[in-house]
């Protein structure tokens, strides 16, 4: 099941003042918190944050929510988190915090494709492109699809699924947004 | 005794070492005399520097000192329409007369002098500077469309610089004019400024022993710009100049900070200033000078 949950909406219920911008740490840190109060109340396994309403995204920000809300789920009962509606500037600033980190999170694009923004190999990235493009794949798939000796498949795909940038299911790999 | 301070003629980053150098040791001892009379031009760093200076004097319970206003009626009506007068009459004894100031202020002010308080300051100069920056960043400056959210997120992560590291509160202002003599062509110039404790005190509790002997303002301004460290022990922090610095990489921009005696600039290649300038006369905070300079393409047009 995958929870969408509308960035804009929650900064105008959590902000005392009506911005259309998420800057200030303080601004992200009570938006992360409303994330995670709704992601407490549900039994979602992808979390999918929409930031189109969002103009703005400060480092700041990105820092608070984003990174913070990864670091989080590695201690919490753990979602796959995917972003929706980013703009370059946004890529940019999460892309930042996230490599500061050692972070990964899949992003969702403007044709609907699915990119990585953090720090991952780019084994690791290529093997993402191949999951997402075969729908599902184990690490024979991967190397036959890339040309690729089966261990580093194996190693590229263990990356992604340490990170839960993919869906384990036994040896297969799902990208997050397949149901 | 009164100590009489005088505002450079051309007043910004670059004559701003004459004009901290005129206090003397700081907290003064004198009665301060602030002569701006002479005054025929002066950038947003000089205007807020200005303020800082009364700002300072004031939070070390000071007399309040006295401000000659411009002679040039010009000069003035500047001014007076970007803000300064109406924060300056709150810190000084303005002596000379004042204009009121336009409902509106002029085309090639992106901010007015704001000053920065609390976080809610910063919300506030992010959605005044949203409605202007596109077209002046873009339109005029021939910068990408997108780079006026890049151009927001450096003014939102230097503001708050202010609110979280100063202790006391501080001021901004931006403005867009031509840099004659240094490049020739059109800049966008974010100018930050407080009168708090800078970047050495700031930072010296979790960075000095790390530095030994070397420990100082320039080694403190080193740390924060050049390491992206911060004095919080969050591994997260100190990102927010490095991705200044990662935007002014792109438009080929310059970020300068001084703070106490010292000032750190990354200089790209239109500048001539140096990287550090060590042993300067003392002034209180930080002041910081973001620049973003037009395009070539932007220029010939």
């Amino acid at each position: 099941m995958i929870e969408t949950i509308r960035i804009g909406h929650l900064l105008r219920e959590t902000a005392t003042s009506p911005y259309r911008h998420l800057v200030t740490r303080p601004t992200g840190a009570a938006v992360r918190h409303s994330i995670e109060v709704a992601l407490s109340r549900s039994d979602c396994l992808t979390a999918l944050l929409d930031f189109s309403d969002i103009e703005l995204l400060d480092f700041s920000c990105a820092e608070e929510i984003v990174a913070k809300l990864l670091l989080a789920q590695a201690s919490q009962q753990p979602r796959f988190v995917v972003l929706r509606g980013l703009r370059d500037d946004q890529h940019d600033a999460i892309e930042q915090v996230l490599t500061h980190h050692g972070l990964a999170v899949a992003a969702m694009v403007a044709d609907g494709e699915t990119v990585l923004l953090g720090f991952v190999s780019g084994d690791a990235r290529a093997a993402f492109t191949c999951v997402c493009r075969l729908g599902r794949a184990c690490a024979g798939d991967v190397a036959q699809a890339l040309d690729w000796p089966e261990a580093r498949a194996t190693e590229a795909l263990e990356s992604l699924t340490h990170h839960r940038l993919v869906r384990p299911e036994g040896d297969l790999r799902y990208p997050l947004l397949v149901a | 005794m009164t100590r009489v301070i005088e505002v450079p003629a051309h007043f910004d980053d670059r004559s701003f070492d004459q004009f901290a150098g005129d206090f003397g040791a700081w907290p003064p001892e004198e009665k301060l005399l602030v002569d701006a009379r002479g005054a025929q031009w002066a950038s947003p760093y000089g205007l807020i520097a200005l303020l800082t200076a009364g700002q300072a004097v004031a939070e070390a319970r000071l007399e309040r000192p006295l401000l000659t206003v411009p002679n040039s009626d010009e000069v003035k009506r500047y001014w007076a329409r970007i803000g300064f007068f109406r924060h300056a009459a709150e810190l000084f004894e303005l002596h000379g007369r004042v204009p009121k100031a336009a409902a509106t202020g002029p085309s090639d002010v992106l901010l007015d002098v704001t000053p920065v308080r609390a976080m809610e300051d910063v919300h506030q100069v992010v959605e005044k500077i949203s409605e202007t920056a596109s077209r002046i960043l873009h339109g005029e400056l021939g910068l990408e469309r997108n780079a006026t959210m890049r151009f927001s997120m450096a003014l939102s992560e230097s503001c708050q610089n202010i609110v979280e590291h100063a202790g006391t509160s501080g001021w901004v202002a931006v403005q867009v004019y031509t840099f004659r003599r240094r490049l020739g062509r059109r800049v966008a110039v974010i100018a930050v400024s407080d009168a708090g404790i800078g970047f050495r005190r700031s930072l010296e509790s979790t960075h000095a022993k790390r530095f030994g002997e070397r420990w100082g303002d320039g080694a403190a301004l080193e740390a924060a710009l050049i390491q992206g460290v911060s004095r919080f022990r969050d591994p997260g922090r100190g990102q927010g100049l490095a991705g200044i610095k990662g935007f002014l990489d792109r438009w080929k921009g310059k970020i300068s900070i001084r703070s106490g005696t010292a000032r750190l600039s990354i200089v790209p290649m239109w500048d001539d200033d140096v990287p550090l300038a060590d042993h300067l006369p003392y002034f209180p905070g930080a002041q910081v000078q973001i620049t973003i300079p037009a395009t070539q393409e932007a220029e010939s047009r």
